[in-house]
Parts: C-alpha cells; structure tokens; sequence
C-alpha cells in the first residue's frame, strides 16, 4: 500500500455514491500526467476544442462490453482558467441507460508559474443494446460558450461471448460476490491488489426492537478512484435509520499477519427489528473503480489505468426474540432501550383559566419513533388540549439516541392547590433483559382565581368528564318482589283476549241489522201511509159533502182544509200539523208537481182558510165549488206523484 | 310434649333449611329466592338447579329464565346462558337487562354471521318494534279497536248529514289506525312465534342432508342462534341469517 491516507481529490455529488482519496503520491503523479496529456494534447491539436485554453474530452473505461455490462463515461474539462462550468448534456445518449452519476470533480494544478484546472463529470452508462452504439458529441457550456467533445464508440457483445473481454478484463474474482465475503481477501485482478467489501453487525441476537448496528467496511490495498453502490440498500424486516459518515471517509491501517491493508467505513446504520425470528440483511454490492497496474510504462506515466470492480458482501443471519410478554406492565410503550423522564410546567403558579405548558421529555437510547401512547393521565382539574409531539434522534457512538417530546396545554379550572399525577413509562432494556417504569414526581401547581374572580368549577367541586367504562358484564340478577307471574299463555292466546277482539264485531254487526230493520219497517209505514192518503181524502171530503150546508161552512171548509193537508202529509210521510201553506208547495215542489196544480192547491186552501175564518159565512154554490175544486186538484195531484 | 317441641324443632329447621338451600325449597317462590342467594353467594350451580326447577314447575315468568341465563353465563355455559335470554326475551320483549345480556353473551360466541344489511329507517323501526312489549301492543290494539267499533255503532245509529260525516271520518281514521295496530301485534305475534334454535355443543356440523353420511357443509359452534325450516327424523333444517342452510341433529339444538 503506498498512500498513507486519502486526500481530498474526488468528491461525490450523489448519494450512495462515495469518493475514496488517493494518496498525496498519487495526486502529485495526476497532477503530471494530466499537465502533460494536456501539452500534448495542445501540440497534437488532438484536442476536441479549445478556445481560449480551454478543452473539452470524453473517454470511457471499456470501449468493449458485454450486454448488461457497465462503462463509465467520464467527460473533462480543462484549461488554465475554466470560470462557470455546466454540466454536459447527456440528453443525447440514447444508445445507453444512465444508471449512475453525475461524479463530479475539480483539478488545479500550479507548475512553474502556470496553472492548470481541471473539471471531470463520470456517469456510469449501460447499453441498451448489443453491437457497435456511439455516444454522440457532448455539450459543455463553458463561460457561456458551448463546446463539444467527440463522439466515443462502444462495442457491445453479447453476453457470454467471446468477444466480450475489453482492454481491461476483469480478474477472477472481481466479479459480484467473487470475494467479497469477510474471509480471504480476494485480488481484483491482474495488475491489482487486494479489494474486498465486509458487513459486520455488533451483536446477532438481539429483542424486537434493540438496535443492532450494522458497519460495511472497505478493506484495499490498492488506489480506490471512485465507488458507488450498485442498488439501494434495502433492510428487509428492520427499521433503519442512517448513521452519518464522515464525507472524507477515513482511512484506518490495518495489519493482519503479513497482509497490510486500509480500510474505509463506507456505511452505518442502526437497525431496529420490527418482528421476532430469524432476520437476514441482504449483501450490499457496491462498484469500484480502481487504478489498473499497467505493464505499459508509457500507459501507466501518461494515462491513469483503471478498471471497475463489483465487491458484495455476505448476508448477515440475526436471531430476534420476541419481548417477554409475562412481565410486560400495563401501559407499556413499546419502547425498547434504556430512558429517561423528565416532566417540567413552565410555572409553578396561575390562574383559573390561565393556560400552563407542561412539557414531557422522554430521551434515551432506543427508538422512540413507535411510541405514540399520550404519557400525561387525565387529569379532572385541569382542561386538557392534544400535545405537540416533536421527536428528533441523534447518534452518539454509534447507538441511536431518541428524543420525543409531548407539550401540554393545560387550563386550570379550579382555584387551589392542583396536583399533576406522576407520568409513567414503560420500556424494555435489552440489555438488563426486563421491562422498567420510570415515573417523574408529582407536579403541584398554586392556582389562583381569575382575574375578575372566576373561581372556576370551585374549589371543592371537580370538573366533569365522560364516565369512562372499565370492563364489561353481564347485568345482575332480577328479583320478584310481588311474586312470580306465568307468561307461558300469552294475551293473545288468552279467552278474554279473543271475547275482547270479538264483542265490538258482533255488536256493530247486531247494530247494522238492527238498523237495517229499522229502516225497512219505517220505509214500509211510510208506503202503507201514502198508498191510504187518497182514500183518506176522500172520506174527510165524503164528511164535507154532508156538511156542505150554509149553517155548516166553516165545518165544512175545516174538513176540505183537513183532507188536502193530511194528503199531503200522508204523501210525504210527515206530520199535518206543521204543515203551512208555503211548506206544502215546497214539499210538492220537491215532487215534480206542476206549477198550476200547486197554485190551484194553494187557492184552495186559501178559500177554506177564508171560509173558516170570514165574519160571512159562505153560500151553498160556493162550497160545491170548493169541494169540485178540492176533489179536482186531488185527481191531478195523484197522477203527478204518481208519475 | 317432648315429641311435640321434637317435631316443632324439627320443622323449624326444615323450613330455615328449605330457605337457605334452594334444593329445599318447597314454592316457586322460595325457589327463586333461593337461587337468588346462592347467585349472590357465587354458587352458580345452586342457583341454576333452583331456577330449573322453578322452571320445572310451570312457571314461565322472564325473571326466572333470565336469572337463569345469569347463571348459565357465570358457569361459563354460553349456549344455554343465551338461549335462557331468548326465551326470557320471547316472553318479555321490554326487558333491557335480557337484551344487554343476549348481546353480550353472543359477543362471547366463536361464530360471527354477517347478516344482511338493513335500510336504517327499517332497522329503527325494528328495534323500536322489538323492544315494546307485547302486552302493551295488544292492550293500545284493543283500544283502537274499540274506537273504532264505537264510531262506526255510531255512524249507524245517528241521523243528519253533518253528524254521519265527522262519525265517518272519525271511523275511518280509528279504523286505520286499529289496522296498523293490528299490523304491529301481528309482528310480535309472529316474532314470538317464530321458530329458532340455539346450538348447545361446542361445535355441530350443518350437513347437506339430513343423515350423517351427507356432505359437511359448514360448522356453527355452541350459542349460535339457527332458524329452523324443517323437521325430519330427528334432524332440524336450519338456516343462518346469510342463507347458509344445511340440516344439524335436532340434539345438537335446543328449539328456543
């Protein structure tokens, strides 16, 4: 190994990407090799463009690939100055997917009173297709000119083929899972050294919940250019959380027997299990790029031979026990690790009706993201509004640290003196194995009354508050105090029931017959009455006639007047003496009889009225006119009601 | 004497005895009681036997077969605690205690049937429905009834044009009324006469005919309410609220 530890060269721009420094040696053989590719280049004119000093290339690592193989494009620009740099636009590629980049990186050299820049952007390209692809001409917009690299062409072969090795063959074992594994470390090939990526995890049993951390080291021999991991990382079974690493990793030498090696911790992360049994973490592969031992001096003086090597690591098998589920106290929170309570109100003394914050602070070691249980009981003195929870977590020596914070809103709604009960939490340290409840003291707070008096609820009355249900029974025994009743017969079934139903349906039926035969003997009656009304008047009629002598008018006109009236009582089957002049034209009226009967029946009444009533009394040939008249009217009258 | 005051001790202890052991107890009454002191003394077997012999006796009075129930229930007995509850239910549809109860026994039993959703108005009619007593139904029944004969006697008896008008929308409206009323006691009448069944093991195979060589077609467990359809050689077809229907041996039942 001839770098003791790594500089500040190359800079990752995107994550999971990360740069690995090379040596001061190194740099200092870059800063050469490239001073002098660029006077070459600048005598040769074999540069793309340059205007002003300025140079734009593009070059891959393998012009000859398999299909589902990689290259790695890298794009420079330099010159003595280069002011605002863009990047190039790649929208052109259409051969190949851009599967990782932009890397980005700066240059500046300064030799003999001259300076030198340079900017590199490396993608990393896979074909979408077998066969001779190009990339086309680039674009860089370089201090508001555009330039243009040259177009680069890459071979593809099918995979498997014997075509498919490059100018850079990969060695044995540098191909994925060829010597990753934390054992013997693998050789990335023919002209370099050692590279292998480790996986570690500092326990592997451990409870739902405990923080197991992983670590995946770079041990190398060799000059790392650049690395980057090949798919996101993806913890089946955990809750992940990220522990930061230093952006410069940091070098580490390690001697092992007769192997000398660095070694670089390129990833940490604190995994949390959210189920019980046996849990894998997947290996992780990462590419490398590597500096190539060349066997041409002229290659290894003026270029920078490199290759890219895939390293993963082993799957990691961990045991995970479930919590112990005997001893877990009511109201756990399902926290495991090892914390603290702190309960704090901004105040010791208010007012009714005074908002007071009162804040519970549980921080420790552990995950607290899956603890939402509210920690501050109900409280009957004290109006109550939802927290604010904050949490935030921290790493310290590589153990995450949580902290979650609950601020109350409390109103105080009786005057005196008010007590906060004390906060419970339950956790589970995994390291002592139980479950542990730790309890903050009992808060008191002076409440005084409001400013205009407002006592509040009072002091000795406490507020109201929904009656919480506990548990859940079936409701007591009944007792019989006025002795048992036999349902077994039910009212339907029940005689009186059914004789209740049934009487009120025979008397409205009794009722209706008794009606209907009502009605048909009053109808009858009334027949009988009307068919015997003309004989009747002609009897009251017969007694007139014998009367019918001066000494007699008046007997005699009260009989005529009698048998018209009872005529027409009869005939309407209602009562004579009621009966007036007008009542008995209306009446016959209703029957059709006409007009000059009725008038004929009226004048004839009238002259018996006159005759009964007048101080004269009427003569013989009068009376026999009144009769005929009354006999007449009658014979009319009984063909009209008839019809 | 001495055999006289013998004998008198001897009754004296009988009856404190009959008062205090429920097995003793010569009434109906006393039988309640009795169960009642041995529910409140947590011998739930006691009290249990009491109340079955009440039972025995005759008497279907709800207190009894829901005390009863209360009993089943402490004794961990869910298909008899709730068929007590339904015959409780069967012979006072007003009693709150029992339908907490039933409710809360069925929430114990192994078999959730979803039945067929109701429309809301339906359903709050129904509960309304259920939860009035039959007695009152018929009582209010009767009432209207009544009216309604009455106006309608009326309507026949009187004479005049304005009076026979109002008698006769009086009457009309009366009668709908005793029509609705009659609707209303015609449900609960069917309602209790309606024939159910509680499966009393732990489990029963519903089969697809009724001989024990048919297909299983489903399994309903202990407390789990079944409308029987048909009987036939000792074995109920029976029906689930979602349709599902197969036939169970009728001793595997108990007919509420």
């Amino acid at each position: 190994m001839r770098h003791g530890r790594p500089g500040p060269v190359l800079r990752a721009v995107l994550p999971p990407s990360r740069r690995v420094a090379t040596g001061r040696g190194g740099a200092a053989r870059s800063a050469v090799v490239y001073l002098v590719a660029l006077l070459a280049a600048w005598m040769c004119a074999g540069v793309p463009a340059h205007a002003q000093g300025i140079g734009v290339r593009a070059r891959v690592d393998r012009e000859n690939i398999e299909d589902g193989g990689q290259t790695s494009l890298l794009v420079e620009v330099f010159g003595p100055s280069l002011g605002e740099v863009g990047p190039p636009d790649v929208s052109g590629i259409t051969d190949f997917d851009i599967v990782g980049g932009p890397m980005t990186s700066n240059r500046f050299q300064w030799i003999n009173g001259r300076t030198s820049a340079t900017r590199s952007y490396t993608y990393l390209l896979r074909p979408r297709r077998t066969g001779s692809l190009r990339i086309p001409p680039l674009g860089l917009l370089v201090n508001g000119r555009t330039f243009r690299t040259e177009a680069v062409n890459v071979e593809v072969f099918p995979a498997g083929s014997a075509g498919a090795p490059g100018p850079h063959p990969s060695p044995p074992g540098a191909g994925p899972g060829g010597g990753g594994g934390p054992g013997r470390p693998a050789r990335s090939g023919e002209g370099t050294s050692m590279v292998r990526v480790v996986a570690d995890v500092d326990t592997r049993t451990a409870y739902v919940g405990q923080q197991v951390t992983l670590r995946v080291l770079l041990d190398t021999q060799t000059e790392i250019l650049n690395l980057g991991m090949k798919d996101t990382p993806t913890f089946p079974g955990f809750w992940a959380e990220e522990i930061k690493v230093p952006e410069n990793l940091e070098m580490r030498r390690v001697v092992n027997g007769a192997d000398t090696y660095s070694e670089y911790t390129l990833m940490k992360r604190a995994l949390f299990p959210t189920g019980s049994g046996t849990l894998t973490i997947p290996p992780l592969s990462y590419q490398i790029q590597v500096r190539r031992r060349s066997q041409d001096p002229i290659e290894s003086f003026f270029f920078t031979p490199t290759e890219t090597i895939t390293r993963r690591t082993e799957p990691i098998a961990i045991r995970i026990q479930p919590l112990p589920s005997g001893s877990r106290p009511d109201g756990f929170s399902g926290a495991v690790g090892n914390f603290t309570l702190a309960v704090n109100a901004d105040r010791k003394d208010s007012r009714v009706n005074d908002a007071i914050g009162v804040k519970v602070r549980v921080a420790g070691e552990g995950n607290l993201n899956a603890v939402n249980a509210l920690p501050l009981p109900d409280l009957s003195d004290f109006k109550q509004y939802s927290p604010k929870i904050s949490a935030s977590t921290s790493v310290v020596g590589d153990r995450l640290r949580g902290e979650k914070v609950w601020d109350y809103v409390l109103i105080p709604l009786a005057p005196g003196q008010q007590t906060i009960p004390p906060v419970r939490f339950s956790f589970f340290d995994a390291r002592a194995g139980t479950y542990r409840t730790v309890a903050s003291p009992p808060l008191t707070i002076q409440v005084a009354r409001g400013e205009d008096g407002d006592a509040g609820t009072g002091a000795g009355l406490a507020a109201q508050r929904d009656v919480r249900q506990l548990r859940r029974d079936i409701r007591f025994i009944k007792q019989a105090p006025d002795g048992l009743r036999d349902k077994s017969v039910p009212m339907y079934r029940a005689p009186w029931f059914i004789a209740l139903v049934l009487l009120p349906l025979a008397a409205d039926v009794g009722l209706f017959a008794f009606t209907r035969t009502r009605d048909s003997q009053r109808a009858h009656a009334r027949q009988r009455r009307e068919r015997r009304a003309r004989s009747l008047a002609r009897r009251r009629l017969k007694e007139a006639r014998r009367r019918m002598s001066p000494s007699m008018a008046r007997a005699f006109s009260a009989e005529v007047a009698q048998a018209l009236t009872e005529y027409v009582a009869a005939k309407f089957d209602t009562s004579a003496s009621g009966l007036t002049h007008d009542r008995i034209e209306e009446l016959l009226a209703t029957r059709g009889a006409a007009e000059e009967d009725r008038r004929t029946f009226h004048r004839c009444l009238e002259a018996c009225d006159y005759a009964r009533f007048a101080p004269t009394s009427s003569g013989s040939e009068e009376m026999r006119r009144t009769l005929l008249a009354a006999e007449e009217i009658l014979v009319r009258l009984e063909r009209s009601l008839a019809a | 004497m001495r055999p006289a005051r013998a004998a008198s001790a001897l009754l004296l202890a009988l009856w404190g005895a009959a008062s205090l052991h429920p097995a003793l107890a010569s009434t109906s009454k006393d039988l309640f009681e009795g169960g009642n002191g041995a529910y409140e003394q947590g011998r739930f077997q006691d009290a249990a036997a009491a109340y079955e012999k009440v039972v025995a006796y005759g008497v279907a009075d709800p207190r009894v077969l829901y005390n009863l129930g209360n009993s089943y229930f402490k004794l961990g007995k869910l298909g008899s605690a709730i068929l007590c509850y339904e015959r409780a239910l069967r012979l006072d549809s007003s009693d709150q205690d029992a339908r907490f109860n039933l409710e809360f026994a069925r929430g114990l039993i192994r078999d959730r049937i979803q039945e067929p959703e109701i429309p809301y108005p339906v359903k709050a009619l129904k509960d309304v429905l259920d939860t009035l007593p039959l007695e009152l139904v018929g009582l209010v029944f009767l009432c209207i009834y009544y009216l309604a004969a009455s106006l309608l006697g009326a309507l026949l008896l009187v004479t005049g044009a304005v009076r026979r008008r109002v008698l006769g929308y009086g009457a009309a409206a009366a009668g709908l009324c005793a029509i609705l009323a009659a609707g209303i006691l015609y449900y609960k009448i069917e309602d209790r006469a309606s024939a159910h069944a509680i499966v009393m093991t732990d489990r029963v195979d519903v089969l697809s005919g009724p001989s024990s060589d048919n297909t299983i077609l489903f399994t309903v467990h202990e407390g789990t309410r079944l409308e029987l359809r048909n009987r036939r050689d000792g074995w109920y077809q029976v029906s689930l609220p979602n349709a599902m229907s197969g036939w169970v041996p009728s001793e595997s039942v108990e007919r509420v």
